[in-house]
């Protein structure tokens, strides 16, 4: 560890992190980083593995494969959303080699972005990469790249935290502040920090859970829509529940709202298609990937209406 | 005789296990000292002219051994002699997004790439057109300046009398379709080593050999002597294991002249494997194509005349798609008995990466449309699907309207099959609420009856040679690119000589060694090598019966070959009668090689001296053959036949074959009302190959033809926003994975073709045309709504629903459809880069507020 932050430090403007490799090395044959340096932290053995700590949830290390968070016995049977979020990632191969960090990790993602450079001159680039305007919403500044990944919704609802280290030492934040909501400089994650760790609350333990994705094909695609919801009920209401989107927004986000609509409740049909009319205006999807903007939001809503009635009859 | 040993038994392919182990070698497992690696510039604008290339900063570059660019090579070629309007690199203009600028042959892949950044183009960028209907109003700044309008052809054609079939007619069904582009996605990308040789008697530069990831090796060498100027006797193409073609690789590739002409300035052997997104800009796929049809009914339910109007978006240049226009009239013909047919076809130039020849070639989108209001009209005149199909069969043998000659015609026993299979009549209209039924039919030629360039030369030869050894080799131009080929030639000469399959060695398409094979497309390699095979061994077999029959004192007609051994006909059943072991283990794990050789031996002499006798083993009949001829060789080759080469009308050419498979097929989906994903959970597929030469081979190309057909009508779909290929990767262009790859359960049905080789006929394209259809009219069964785009994406399913309840209207569609601009707007790098950007289309959903007003539909 003290050795990998060292090199962070010591080239922390031409290095990338590779941990499981099943994003950043397509990446960098498309020309997207630069780096001169590749860090390969894939040994370092301490950041790998799930440890329940008991009366404060569990910590997973940055390095734990999604093959084997999602097999995880003890995952599943206290954090479910996290299962099965991590069940839909890319194709059984992909998720052998990707890890949790590297998926909280993911670069956003763009259909004006992920292409060879070859390709990015006939654009004439992107405010994200080697360039200044955006395609999807031409005139403005801001960048719409879409974070594309599976899990961080789920661990949205977890009320997940990381911790993050650098030469300097270690600092823990909220998962839900780790991202910026801006498409190029999308995550509080400086070139001189390492993603370490994941915790998970013991609060959050036990609630049920569901992640609802759309993708084209059943295996290999990133989502195009998803939506995590944990919940707990006690005598048929809902105590408590928190709903997270991803892949429509720069950022996963956690849908404000949706506790105070579901607290007391009892879940019908109804009920459900509120709170996916709710997360249907969260979601800002744009035309950064297959599928359109509008079809795209209106599945956030399908799939909220869904996640939530399956959540409550305990899938 | 059906009686056969070696065909109509699931065989596994010859080079199965060199592929499995990854022992077999394709093109880019080659490797030549001194090879180099080439890079090829492609250009970022969709429509210009070049006006400098400055290659000086990049020649500088440590590791940098040549470059070339249009200069080095300005001959132009095409597939078609109408068409020979590309050049390998460009000359003066760029077409699409893609094209091909300079190659830079380096030490190894990372310089190469490192100096195609340092090549200085200077481009003057023309108006660009990318969508048919607005290219083909075009006035100037033509795609090719001796195609006025940027239409590279148009063909109408009128036969029998269709006015007086619409007028005869109780029912009318009109409408618009549409099916997007799609490609073939090969599991190999295309690559091409090579390598020219120091003549050994002068000195100077001598001949050249090109390895190459093709379906047509002739072709190959047929262009590259054109463009490079040598003689073809001066060029070896020789293709290695092929990971499959579809068609994507049945005309010559730029990257197989390139490496050529890089090979030459570097003056030393040069390879180039395409990247995926290269192998997308290479392309050749299936057109996108507007079909406008119009379908007339009696109210029995008889076709009385059928009137379509066709454009093709053909990209940047002609590649096939002259054939491809003619196909999609041609094959209108010959399914069902049609009396007037109409049909207007209009290859139109866009600036996208040139269409050409893709599996099912030029039927497929129009099959689509055709099934689709076939079952509009069946539900107007209240009559099923499948009966609408039976009562418009052809009566062969017969020559259709068109003058398409149909001899064997398994469509009815198909329809018969699926039906049966499917429980149709028991379950149609009767499943739960989204699920439903489709039916749909499709054929396909089994080979062209004309080849491209014209001419009476056969379309395939081989040579048969046996020798002392007793091994049988077949020499044969045909193309194996996983289809089966050499398969099929293997098992065609064993049966045939009566011999195991083991015995048998295939070698094929290297132009040096094998005799000319137009190559492996339009299905016609079982038809017409098949036939070939069959010939050149029947011509071997004679000499061998000849010589059999005098050691057995009887007359050649006598005489019966078969595992492994001659013997005589009378009274005799089977081997185990003569005292000899009937098999040989499994006869194809034998090696016939080592048998000759202990066979020379001892035994062979002692039963030599023995005298008349009633069997022989096939070693000492070709011994006994070879000791009067010396080693024995046969030569057999097809041509098709007057009487199949079609009608005379201009473009008459295309369509004819010597035979027509048939293809009937069920689907059963169901539909997400409120995502509108389609799941497709099962398909019985009923096809008409003749004969199935080798079943499990047969059912293989039934199952890979539904499942891409199953791309094509749900998620496969080329994207473009002005010229720019979205989704240039197997990621983003979604050919389906297992996980949605339904049940298929294929019925193979044998019609026993009078002229193909033991009846065959061809079963790797005739299917595909017919899943999308089914599909199509699966989902209508299940929600009740009919879909005029393919592929039907969840949010034009969704869309097409909406519609139908009424519902609010959201903007769904818009966005992927190729909603391109009139004109190319000041599109490339720098304008853009500076901010200078033009406006978006106004269509473009990024651009809209809030919901649209259009309705989705489809």
């Amino acid at each position: 560890m003290e050795e990998a932050v060292g090199y962070l430090a010591k080239h922390d403007l031409g290095i990338r992190v590779l941990a499981g490799g099943t994003d950043l090395i397509p990446s960098m044959r498309q020309g997207l980083f630069d780096s001169e340096h590749v860090l390969d932290i894939r040994h370092i053995g301490e950041l790998r593995g799930i440890r329940p700590r008991p009366g404060n949830g569990v910590e997973i290390g940055a390095l734990t494969t999604l093959a084997f968070i999602e097999r995880a016995d003890f995952l599943r049977r206290h954090y479910p959303v996290l299962t099965e979020a991590a069940a839909t990632v890319a194709s059984p191969l992909l998720r052998n080699m990707g890890t949790i960090g590297g998926n909280i990790c993911l670069d956003t993602r763009c259909l004006w972005y992920n292409q060879s450079l070859t390709w990015r001159k006939g654009c004439g680039f992107c405010i994200k990469k080697d360039g200044d305007l955006c395609h999807v919403a031409p005139g403005g500044t801001k960048c719409w790249a879409a974070f594309s990944a599976d899990t961080p919704p789920a661990l949205l609802c977890l009320n997940a935290e990381v911790e993050i280290a650098s030469a300097s030492g270690v600092r823990r934040m909220r998962l839900s502040d780790f991202y910026t909501g801006e498409g190029d400089a999308y995550r509080k994650l400086q070139a001189n920090e390492l993603l370490t760790r994941v915790f998970l609350p013991e609060s959050s333990a036990d609630y049920r859970g569901v992640y609802r994705k759309l993708r084209i094909r059943g295996s290999i695609d990133y989502p195009l829509a998803g939506v995590a919801v944990a919940m707990k009920r006690s005598n048929g209401y809902v105590a408590d529940a928190r709903l997270a989107i991803t892949a429509v927004n720069p950022a996963p986000l956690l849908v404000k709202g949706v506790t105070e609509m579901l607290e007391g409740k009892a879940v019908d049909e109804a009920l459900a298609e509120s709170v996916g009319v709710l997360a249907a205006k969260t979601a800002k999807p744009l035309t950064t990937s297959a599928l359109t903007p509008e079809y795209r939001r209106e599945m956030i809503r399908v799939f909220t209406k869904r996640a939530v009635m399956a959540v409550a009859n305990g899938n | 005789m059906t009686d056969f040993s070696i065909i109509g038994k699931p065989i596994a392919m010859v080079d199965a296990a060199g592929k499995t182990t990854g022992s077999g070698k394709y093109t880019d497992d080659l490797n030549l000292p001194g090879m180099l690696v080439g890079r090829i510039l492609h250009s970022p604008f969709p429509h210009a002219r070049i006006k400098r290339i400055d290659t000086s900063r990049a020649a500088a570059l440590d590791g940098v051994v040549a470059i070339v660019t249009g200069k080095d090579a300005p001959n132009p070629y095409g597939i078609l002699p109408v068409g020979h309007d590309e050049h390998a690199l460009a000359l003066d203009k760029v077409r699409y997004v893609g094209d091909n600028v300079a190659c830079v042959a380096a030490i190894d892949e990372a310089t190469a790439d490192q100096a195609l950044e340092l090549i200085d183009v200077e481009y003057e960028v023309l108006p660009a057109y990318f969508d048919p209907e607005e290219s083909m109003k075009a006035e100037a700044d033509l795609i090719h300046d001796n195609k006025p309008h940027n239409l590279e052809k148009d063909y109408h054609h009128v036969f029998g009398d269709p006015d007086k079939g619409f007028a005869d007619a109780d029912h009318v069904a009109e409408a618009r379709f549409i099916a997007n582009e799609v490609t073939h996605a090969a599991m190999e990308p295309h690559s091409t080593l090579a390598q020219f040789e120091i003549d050994s008697q002068t000195g100077k530069r001598g001949r050249l050999t090109v390895w190459s990831s093709t379906q047509v090796p002739y072709y190959l060498q047929h262009k590259l002597s054109l463009v490079l100027e040598m003689p073809m006797a001066q060029i070896r193409v020789i293709k290695p294991l092929v990971g499959g073609g579809f068609g994507g690789k049945s005309e010559v590739i730029p990257l197989e002249i390139i490496a050529a002409i890089a090979a030459r300035a570097a003056r030393a052997p040069v390879k180039i494997t395409y990247t995926r997104e290269e192998v997308f800009w290479a392309h050749r796929g299936r057109p996108r194509t507007i079909i406008d049809l119009k379908t007339c009914v009696k109210n029995d339910g008889r076709i009385t005349a059928v009137k379509a109007r066709v454009i093709q978006d053909g990209g940047a240049y002609c590649s096939y798609g002259v054939v491809t226009i003619l196909y999609s009239g041609a094959l209108l013909g010959a399914l069902y008995d049609i009396p007037n047919i109409q049909y207007d076809g209009y290859r139109v130039l866009t600036n996208k990466p040139a269409c050409g020849a893709m599996r099912g070639h030029g039927t497929v989108n129009v099959r689509f449309a055709f099934e689709s209001q076939l079952d509009e009209l069946a539900a107007k005149i209240n009559l099923d699907p499948a009966d609408i199909r039976q009562r418009n069969l052809l009566q062969p043998p017969c020559v259709t309207v068109n003058g398409l000659r149909v001899q064997s015609y398994g469509l009815p026993e198909c329809i018969e099959k699926v039906v049966e299979r499917s429980g149709w009549k028991q379950r149609k209209g009767k499943l739960p609420r989204s699920r439903g039924l489709g039916i749909a039919c499709s054929h396909y030629v089994s080979g062209a009856a004309n080849s491209i360039i014209r001419s009476d030369m056969p379309h395939s030869t081989v040579n048969i040679k046996i020798d002392r050894d007793g091994g049988v080799v077949v020499y044969t131009g045909a193309s194996e690119i996983g289809q089966g080929s050499d398969t099929m030639t293997a098992q065609i000469a064993a049966e045939t000589l009566g011999c195991s399959l083991g015995r048998v060695k295939i070698v094929a398409a290297d132009t040096d060694l094998t005799p000319i094979d137009i190559g492996s497309y339009s299905s016609r390699v079982t038809f017409m090598a098949g036939n070939a095979t069959l010939r050149a061994a029947e011509q071997v077999k004679k000499q061998i019966a000849a010589a059999a029959a005098r050691k057995m004192s009887c007359a050649p007609e006598e005489l019966i070959f078969r595992d492994d051994s001659v013997f005589r006909k009378n009274g005799h059943v089977g081997t185990a009668a003569f005292g000899r072991p009937a098999e040989q283990g499994s006869s194809a794990s034998v090696s016939g090689r080592v048998e000759g050789q202990i066979l020379r031996g001892s035994l062979q002499q002692k039963r030599k001296d023995e005298g008349p006798k009633d069997w022989m083993t096939f070693e000492e009949a070709v011994v006994a053959a070879i000791d009067f001829h010396g080693a024995l060789t046969g030569t057999g080759s097809y041509a098709p036949p007057p009487e199949a080469r079609g009608g005379k009308h201009k473009g008459g050419g295309v369509g004819p074959s010597p035979a027509y498979s048939y293809s009937a097929q069920v689907a059963e989906v169901s539909v997400d009302e409120e995502t509108g994903e389609v799941t497709v959970h099962k398909v019985w597929a009923a096809h008409d190959c003749g004969r199935a030469l080798n079943p499990v081979s047969v059912e293989g190309q039934i199952i890979g033809s539904v499942w891409m057909g199953m791309g094509q009508a749900l998620t496969e779909e080329m994207v473009w926003k002005d010229g720019m290929l979205m989704n240039p990767g197997l990621l983003e262009y979604r050919s389906p994975s297992s996980v949605e790859s339904p049940e298929v359960e294929p019925i193979i049905v044998e019609s026993i073709d009078p002229e193909g080789p033991f009846g065959a006929k061809e079963c790797s394209e005739g299917s595909l045309a017919a899943t999308i259809p089914a599909i199509a009219n699966a989902i209508y069964d299940a929600v009740g709504v009919r879909l005029h785009e393919v592929p039907f994406t969840p949010e034009r399913v969704l869309a097409a629903l909406r519609a139908q309840r009424g519902q609010k209207k959201i903007n769904l569609t818009e966005g992927i459809d190729p909603t391109a601009p009139a004109k190319f707007r000041e599109h490339g790098g720098s304008l853009w880069f500076r901010g200078k950007g033009p406006e978006r289309h106004p269509l473009d959903p990024a651009r809209r507020e809030g919901p649209a007003e259009a309705a989705g539909g489809d």
